[in-house]
């Protein structure tokens, strides 16, 4: 597994993937530098919600997919898939190790924005202690409710020799969260909009929609779905003739 | 089998869109062999290699490779074989080193390895080039560094001269003849030319439509190539029978005597006999067949290159 991972790390060291870690977080600093409320109660969730929204919604659910996108496109292009799986290596640490990977690019990104946050925060000298709680448990929900996203994106990826394809199913799951995530009915059952439920911080004007949905149900919503998808991507590539 | 079969299979077949597209295959590939597997396009060769490679799973049959099971031992046998599969991979947006590299953290082999190999496939020079900037031959000659870099005791070569101009197929036949004396290492590798492997390998296995038509070694094959001696003389149709009446094996067609068996004794035998028997020879020739046309004539002359 190490060494797989060893491996891996000579592949994205030198590629553009770390550009793209960096869109999000900057683009959420523009906002919170110009448009944050350094006057409010809670000024710290307040930029919160106002950094993570766009994220939360579109940014980090794109991203998945672009990042398992670019984790296989290389395989994909020069044959790779084809050299590595004639390797002494087991297929499930092949597909175990592009997972990891898709979700450490996340949690860069997630940090990125997590410290573009305590920038803004320091910038405009927001009173009152950090909330670190609330922000942790915002940045890393929002994290782990990106791993179905992850799951599937990955199978789309790995199963579709485009780069673009992928990207196409993405978007098409992910633009209706702005429909979605307001709707009691359908919100908490969407995979697609568990990382806005997971960041966006539950403060009290915001009981409609799906977002005074209980923890538990997103826990389930996003296990659940994570396991399915996991498994038929895991059972598709362990088959998969290259 | 011989304790000493490195690859062996049985039965191998592949169904694909319903075609039977490698059917019943049974290769014996022995230790130290440089065994040619020839068939034209589209006969089923790739197909036949990556189910021995594991990328691919057999519909039907069996895979042993240094006596294990491909299905149970997968890993165990992939550590020993190195292998270059159609077209050589590579990562485009890497140098020809860290390409290597990638692998070589796979294999877990010495870092020197990777000079070694480059050396052997003389890109040494090329080594801290992006790959993307390579050209075809170069990137064939960095897939058989891959394929080297485990120091492998079978070496899987699909194809190795691909799109190689004819300085470059001479150089990658030198280097692959000269594996097996430095190092022992079994090699298979197939093409749609015998003219291609003739030179280097000890074996041939010839496919055609998914069948293994023919395996045997590669001298048996130019004994079948050796051609016949045609005969032309006075009355050819006496001539023959009487030739026959006495014991000779001889043909007769177009109003000439052909002979399949061409050693001295036998053609002096013949004209002896015909001298004797008052016929007049006009004519003794030799007619060879060259492997080439041997091949094609095996294997249907459509659909070869
Ligand atoms: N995925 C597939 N689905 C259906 N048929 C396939 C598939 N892959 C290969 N084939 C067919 O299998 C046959 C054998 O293909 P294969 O690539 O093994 O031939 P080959 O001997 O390697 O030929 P070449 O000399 O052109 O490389 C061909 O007729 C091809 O059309
Ligand atoms: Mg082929």
């Amino acid at each position: 597994m190490w060494r797989m991972m060893r491996s891996e790390w000579i592949k994205i060291r030198r590629s553009v993937i770390w550009l793209l870690v960096l869109v999000s977080p900057l683009i959420a600093a523009l906002f919170g530098l110009f448009a944050a409320n350094k006057e409010g109660d809670f000024p710290w969730i307040e930029a919160l919600s106002l950094m993570s929204v766009l994220h939360a919604m579109l940014f980090l659910p794109l991203l998945t997919g672009v990042y398992a996108s670019l984790l296989c496109r290389y395989e994909h292009a020069g044959g790779g898939w084809k050299s590595m799986l004639a390797s002494p290596v087991s297929r499930t640490q092949v597909y175990v190790v592009k997972f990891i990977l898709v979700m450490l690019m996340l949690a860069v990104t997630q940090l990125l924005l997590f410290a573009a946050l305590l920038l803004v925060g320091f910038a405009h000298g927001f009173n009152g202690p950090i909330p670190w709680r609330e922000l942790t448990t915002s940045f890393a929900g929002g994290w782990v409710a990106c791993l179905p996203l992850a799951a599937l994106q990955l199978f789309a990826s790995v199963a579709l020799q485009s780069f673009a394809a992928p990207l196409a199913i993405n978007v098409v799951l992910t633009l209706p969260n702005i429909l979605v995530a307001n709707s009691a009915r359908f919100g908490p059952y969407d995979p697609w909009t568990q990382p806005m439920l997971a960041m966006l911080p539950r403060t009290q004007g915001q009981d409609y929609g799906a977002f005074n949905i209980s923890m538990e149900t997103l826990l389930i919503v996003v296990l659940g779905s994570f396991c399915l998808f996991f498994a038929a991507g895991w059972t598709y590539f362990a088959k998969k003739a290259v | 089998m011989a304790s000493d079969t490195i690859l062996e299979t049985k039965d191998l077949t592949k169904r694909l869109g319903g075609k039977k597209v490698v059917d019943g295959v049974n290769l014996a590939i022995g230790r130290g062999d440089i065994y040619g597997f020839l068939g034209p396009n589209g006969a089923g060769k790739t197909t036949t290699i990556r189910m021995l490679l594991g990328l691919a799973k057999p519909t039907d049959g069996s895979i042993r490779v240094f006596g294990k099971d491909i299905r149970k031992e997968r890993i165990a046998i992939l550590r020993k074989v190195g292998s270059l599969v159609e077209y050589p991979s590579y990562y485009g947006h890497l140098t020809a080193v860290e390409n290597l590299e990638a692998i070589r953290r796979l294999l877990g082999v010495p870092k020197a390895r990777i000079d070694e190999v480059l050396s052997i496939v003389r890109l040494t020079k090329d080594a801290n080039r992006a790959v993307k900037g390579f050209s075809l031959g170069m990137k064939q000659r960095l897939g058989i560094a891959t394929a080297l870099l485990g120091d492998p005791e079978l070496l899987v070569l699909d194809e190795p001269t691909n799109g190689l101009d004819p300085a470059g197929i001479q150089e990658i036949r030198e280097l692959i003849k000269s594996l097996p004396g430095k190092s022992g290492v079994t090699i298979l590798i197939s093409s749609h030319l015998l003219s291609e492997v003739e030179q280097m390998a000890t074996r041939v296995g010839i496919i055609s439509k998914g069948k293994l038509i023919y395996e045997d070694s590669i001298q048996r094959l130019r004994d079948q190539a050796k051609g016949r001696i045609r005969l032309s003389v006075s009355e050819p149709e006496a001539a023959w029978r009487t030739l026959l009446s006495h014991g000779h094996s001889v043909g007769w067609e177009n109003g000439v005597l052909t002979a399949s068996q061409t050693d001295n004794r036998t053609v002096a035998g013949i004209v002896a006999q015909l001298v004797k028997a008052d016929y007049e020879v006009y004519r003794v020739e030799e007619e060879s067949a060259s492997l080439e046309s041997i091949f094609l004539e095996m294997t249907g002359t459509e659909g070869s290159l």
